[in-house]
């Protein structure tokens, strides 16, 4: 009977079986890193809006308060989007018959809200109120970037519940004080904090880790 | 090799390598592929609509799933407990029965696990049980029952294929010797390592049998009290019982041989193996039912025993399941997992091919009953009268349920159509110091 298999065929299978195992290291590893990555999260992707909206031009050049438009950061979960009646109250006096403005001006004038895509989603079972952050010293900056310097506006950090986290474990050094909350570029964070507050946050950070915190 | 044991292997493995294997197979086949189809349309459903085509509701959050799941972990369990200590104690049955045992233990993992996958409603997150780095940054709950079964199956699944597969070894290789086309040699010669024979190689064998045997006896205690503490630690009155793990190891053995018993005296009758099983190895299979549902009785009793020393609130909750609402389920768990392996007493019962399959389908039939009335009728008198509701499961639930039942049956039927069913080395060498001697 004729050999079923050569003598190189033990040394083949070996080989395959270090090979898997390593295959498997390797899988793991690719995975660990893909799923860390910006590009996973689509950080730095900006989303097709239906007006090329520049935030480098109206928040970072003509310096406008951030809470000009989205009015409701400092009251609700929501920060909001401003309405178009927000957007003429400076569009009916400049850039007047500009094409790129028709769905503003239709908006204002049918009453329809202006379909923007939301760049920073999450999760429908994750409850994040813009309020509660914004007035405690968590600045726009923190989780938005420099907003003020994006042509486009797009994602700066991965917005993972790990990197949430990162900060409800230890909030203190992600804090500014309340009258720089608003500020572009400000530096350095977790200085200038009352001495109370910190002490608070060495406590709380049990409450802010807790599931119902953030799931309810 | 004499031509004797020339003989036992021509004809065990003449099943795995013939091109035809009958209508009746065939029919039994087509049957629980049906099953499975049934299976795969409930999965789906399940998984699109989610738990909500279930019956289960506050406080029945375990309906099917769990009756299910607890069943088919007590067949895999007392399936593989019961080859282990075969192969530990070189017993003369383990030639007969180990593989079925084996095989056994196996599929119903298989069946088993199919349940707390689903029963998470989002089955394509079951990995987050698993505490790898994920990027939430948070452990699984350790304390949670959830994590609990992810252990005890996955353990299981691998502790029970590799003393399936580590058995199957030298089998493989007389396959791959006996193999007419030469695709079918080089793939069982790959599944067969290499295996030649030498007396180093069965040295080998030997030991990484008995390893793996040795593995599974205090592993198979441990998942089987871990199924039974995910009821005794929660605070439902009927469950909060130390008792627990007793019943499940003990209920599961008896379970777990009885299906053992079924599967072997129908395929010692279907294959007609009746040379290889003789009536001893029924007997004795017959008697250690017997021996199993006699604990089971034990631990009933106990269970009332302990139920009167209990507190209040605990013995009504144990007395409520077996005179309120599922009291029927209680009783059918008696009178065919105690009453009915009764039979076996008789030397005639026990080496009937249809009484074999009468009473281990029966014990099987009346340990499910012992689940459902564990896990709905224990939860029936909860602390608090306003949740006292009752359960019925819905048609989703029922077609599941079948479902793995096909796909049980689908399993073994192609495990005898490929693989040979009894071990024929090991029978080979029964036979070998039988004519020494």
């Amino acid at each position: 009977m004729a050999q079923l298999f050569t003598p190189a065929a033990t040394t083949l299978f070996r080989v395959a079986i270090v090979l898997t195992c390593l295959g498997i290291v390797a899988g793991g590893a690719m995975a660990y890193v893909w799923a860390r990555s910006g590009s996973t999260w689509n950080v730095g992707k900006p989303a097709a809006q239906p007006i090329p909206f520049r935030h480098d031009l109206h928040s970072g050049s003509l310096g406008i308060d951030c809470r000009y438009c989205h009015s409701t950061v400092e009251r609700a979960a929501d920060a909001g989007m401003p309405s178009a009646q927000t957007c003429m109250s400076c569009h009916s006096q400049v850039w007047v018959g500009a094409s790129v403005l028709e769905p503003v001006r239709s908006s204002f004038i049918l009453g329809q809200p202006i379909e923007w895509a939301s760049v920073h989603r999450l999760p429908d079972y994750a409850y994040f109120h813009h309020a509660v952050h914004v007035t405690e010293g968590v600045a726009c900056e923190t989780c938005h970037g420099r907003v003020d310097q994006m042509p486009k506006t797009v994602k700066t950090q991965t917005m993972s519940m790990g990197w949430c986290l990162d900060c409800h474990r230890n909030p203190v050094p992600h804090l500014r004080p309340r009258e720089a909350v608003f500020e572009m570029g400000y530096e350095p964070h977790g200085k200038g904090l009352p001495e109370d507050v910190r002490a608070f946050y060495q406590e709380a950070s049990r409450r802010l880790t807790s599931c119902n915190t953030c799931h309810r | 090799m004499g031509s004797e044991a020339q003989a036992v292997t021509s004809t065990v493995a003449e099943v795995p390598l013939s091109r035809r294997f009958g209508r009746i197979w065939w029919i039994a086949l087509l049957a629980s592929g049906a099953l499975v189809l049934l299976l795969g349309y409930t999965l789906v459903s399940v998984t699109i609509l989610g738990v909500g085509v279930w019956g289960v509701n506050i406080p029945f959050v375990w309906g099917f799933d769990l009756i299910n799941y607890a069943w088919w972990i007590g067949i895999a369990n007392g399936a593989s407990l019961f080859a282990a200590i075969l192969v530990l104690r070189r017993h003369d049955l383990r030639t007969a029965v180990n593989r079925f045992a084996e095989g056994v233990a196996l599929f119903a993992v298989i069946c088993a696990g199919i349940f707390p996958i689903f029963h998470l409603g989002r089955p394509w997150l079951f990995y987050w049980t698993f505490p790898y780095p994920a990027t939430f940054e948070v452990w699984p709950q350790f304390r949670s029952t959830l994590t609990w079964d992810f252990w005890a199956i996955s353990t299981h699944a691998i502790v029970t294929s590799l003393l399936w597969y580590v058995g199957l070894i030298p089998d493989l290789a007389t396959l791959r010797d006996r193999a007419r086309r030469k695709a079918v040699k080089r793939i069982y010669g790959v599944f067969a390592l290499g295996w030649r024979g030498s007396v180093r190689d069965w040295a080998y064998h030997q030991r990484a049998y008995r390893l793996v045997a040795i593995l599974v006896l205090p592993l198979i205690l441990i998942m089987q009290s871990t199924v039974a503490f995910e009821f005794a630690v929660t605070l439902v009155p009927d469950w909060h019982e130390t008792r627990q793990p007793l019943h499940f190891v003990a209920t599961g053995l008896a379970q777990g041989l009885s299906i053992v018993l079924l599967v072997t005296v129908l395929l010692r009758w279907g294959l007609r193996l009746e040379r290889y099983i003789d009536e001893g190895d029924i007997d004795l299979l017959g008697k250690l039912a017997l021996a199993s549902a006699l604990v089971s009785g034990y631990l009933y009793l106990d269970e009332i025993v302990s139920a009167l020393l209990a507190d209040r609130s605990a013995q009504e909750a144990t007395f409520n399941r077996m005179t309120g609402e599922y009291a029927g389920l209680y009783w059918t768990a008696i009178v065919y997992s105690i009453l009915i392996p009764q039979l076996l007493w008789l030397k005639a019962a026990r080496r009937s091919t249809i009484a074999g399959v009468f009473v281990g389908f029966s014990i099987g039939v009346g340990i499910w009953f012992d689940r459902y009335s564990i896990i709905v009728g224990g939860l029936q008198m909860d602390h608090l009268p306003s949740i006292w509701r009752t359960y019925s499961p819905t048609l989703a639930e029922t077609g599941l349920f079948l479902g793995t039942v096909g796909l049980f049956a689908a399993l073994l039927l192609l495990f005898v159509r490929f693989l040979p069913v009894i071990s024929m080395f090991e029978t080979r060498h029964d036979e070998h110091q039988e004519k020494s001697s």
